[in-house]
């Protein structure tokens, strides 16, 4: 087997993952708040997240990205920077939407998979912005340099619970 | 015009008031009433007004109250206007543009401090105080001397109650001895200072032979990105437009750029994304990237994070 092919069995068969935890903020820069459930529309976004498209309003605006409707974090890499840094960043600090645990958000570029009942397409990696260390105070932007989370657009709406199951098609 | 990208926080007015002649407060809240982003005590934020007119005010709340932003500013008829336009152009519902706070004060959680206000330089300490306060902490004294009435006593009512401010009018009393007000106090005190300018030199002086960590001068000096220490101004230029504009060192080349309208757009701003990628003319740029090969720096240059050897970058922009 190529390993190629062994990345393929193990991205698109063997994981299966779990929500941990669910943000959102309305505005840029706001602080992100946790939700017990998050409401997703497809193509557009998060209801009431400051990324949902078509919501972009005035003069200053995010840029609206049809590939970034929602984004996903792995909770591994925040224990791997804590590891390999001694920085603590909680789960609402990383301004992903979606914490998850045990999802190969690396492999899954270009890839379906469902995060509960809505089924979403990873279009990127994200790259850290380096205003969230003047937001968090903290120097992260190196630590999340290749662990950043992933962009992801939404072919199928729905509901989002935190403990729902992430897996892939 | 396509819209610009946020690099403030939005907030609105939702209050304001004169609590005497020539004081203006004003409450500053996200449009939902959002928790803002977190500060410190003591902290201070920059209000863009207009254009190039931005200005740094303290904000005399304390983190706990973390749905507002609230400020203080004093009509200053010589001023650069600023306070003018705070006072004559804004009203109640009006959005305001706000940098992220900076800042903020250190107390010592066990010793005294010292808290040693002009006017409305007592701003950042009203933050403090009603921090401390509601912490339980009642290590501090404030003095506090104005050329007229005290202007926002109640922001610090219960200090004020429990004994623990002296408010001296300079109209009617002498200009306390500031070396005379920190003697009063044992040593291993910290002090703080926020004030028109001869009142922070003669706290200068009487902390002159003070260990560094022990005293706190407020001067709101804009935050500069920790820069190379040989670095030196460069005149950048816009090829196509002719625009130009000198980025110190430690400015932000961003905001440069944002201010002279050139048609670049912006992600990560730390040189790893590359979507400010852009052609270089004269230079040669300092390259600070982390993703162009050496064959591409030869032509191209991640602006964001860019510096200059020479006097001029040039880009084809
Ligand atoms: S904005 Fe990302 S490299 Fe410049």
């Amino acid at each position: 087997m190529t390993i190629r092919e062994t990345l393929e069995t193990l991205t698109d068969a063997t994981w299966s993952g779990v929500v941990c935890h669910l943000h959102k903020t309305p505005r840029a820069f706001l602080p992100m708040k946790n939700f017990e459930t998050l409401q997703l529309v497809a193509g557009r976004g998060i209801e009431g997240d400051r990324y949902m498209i078509g919501n972009e309003a005035g003069f200053y605006s995010h840029k609206p990205e049809d590939g970034r409707q929602v984004t996903l974090f792995e909770i591994e890499a925040l224990e791997a920077i804590r590891r390999d840094y001694g920085i603590e960043i909680a789960p609402i600090e990383h301004r992903r939407n979606v914490t998850v645990r045990g999802v190969p958000l690396n492999h899954l570029v270009f890839k379906k998979f469902w995060l509960g009942e809505c089924l979403l397409e990873a279009t990127r990696l994200s790259t850290p912005c380096k205003h969230i260390e003047e937001i968090l105070g903290k120097p992260v932007f190196d630590p999340m340099v290749h662990r950043s989370g992933l962009n992801c657009r939404i072919l199928q709406g729905g509901t989002v619970k935190v403990g729902d199951t992430v897996r892939p098609v | 015009m396509t819209p610009k990208p946020i690099r403030t926080v939005s907030t609105v007015i939702r209050h304001t008031s004169e609590p005497i002649p020539g004081i203006r407060v004003m409450v500053l809240q996200d449009e939902d009433g959002w928790e803002l982003p977190p500060f410190r005590p003591g902290a201070h934020i920059d209000i863009h007004l207009e254009k190039r007119l931005v200005r740094t005010y303290s904000l005399c709340n304390a983190p706990h109250e973390n749905d507002r932003y609230v400020i203080a500013v004093k009509r200053e008829e010589m001023g650069r206007g600023g306070s003018i336009f705070v006072h004559d152009r804004l009203a109640v519902g009006q959005h305001l543009q706000v940098s992220l706070p900076r800042g903020g004060m250190e107390v010592d959680p066990q010793e005294m401090n010292i808290f040693i206000a002009g006017g409305i330089g007592i701003t950042p300490f009203c933050s403090v105080i009603r921090d401390m306060e509601y912490r339980g902490l009642a290590n501090y004294r404030l003095y506090w001397s104005s050329n007229g009435p005290a202007c926002l006593p109640e922001m610090i009512q219960p200090a004020v109650d429990a004994g623990r401010v002296d408010i001296v009018n300079t109209l009617t009393a002498p200009i306390p001895d500031i070396s005379e007000q920190l003697a009063r106090h044992e040593n291993g005190i910290r002090a703080f200072c926020c004030g028109p300018a001869p009142m922070l030199d003669a706290f200068d002086k009487a902390v002159s032979d003070w260990p560094e960590e022990r005293f706190h001068v407020e001067r709101f000096t804009p935050v500069r990105i920790a820069s190379d220490p040989n670095a030196k101004p460069f005149t950048l230029v816009l090829a196509r437009s002719g625009r130009q504009q000198v980025v110190e060192p430690g400015d932000s080349i961003v905001e440069a750029l944002i201010d002279m309208d050139a048609d670049i757009s912006f992600s990560c701003e730390g040189g790893i994304c590359g979507l400010c990628r852009t052609r270089w003319i004269e230079g040669p740029p300092v390259h600070n990237d982390r993703i162009l090969t050496a064959e591409e720096r030869a032509q191209d240059v991640m602006i964001c994070v860019a510096g200059c050897k020479g006097p001029r970058l040039v880009i084809d922009a």
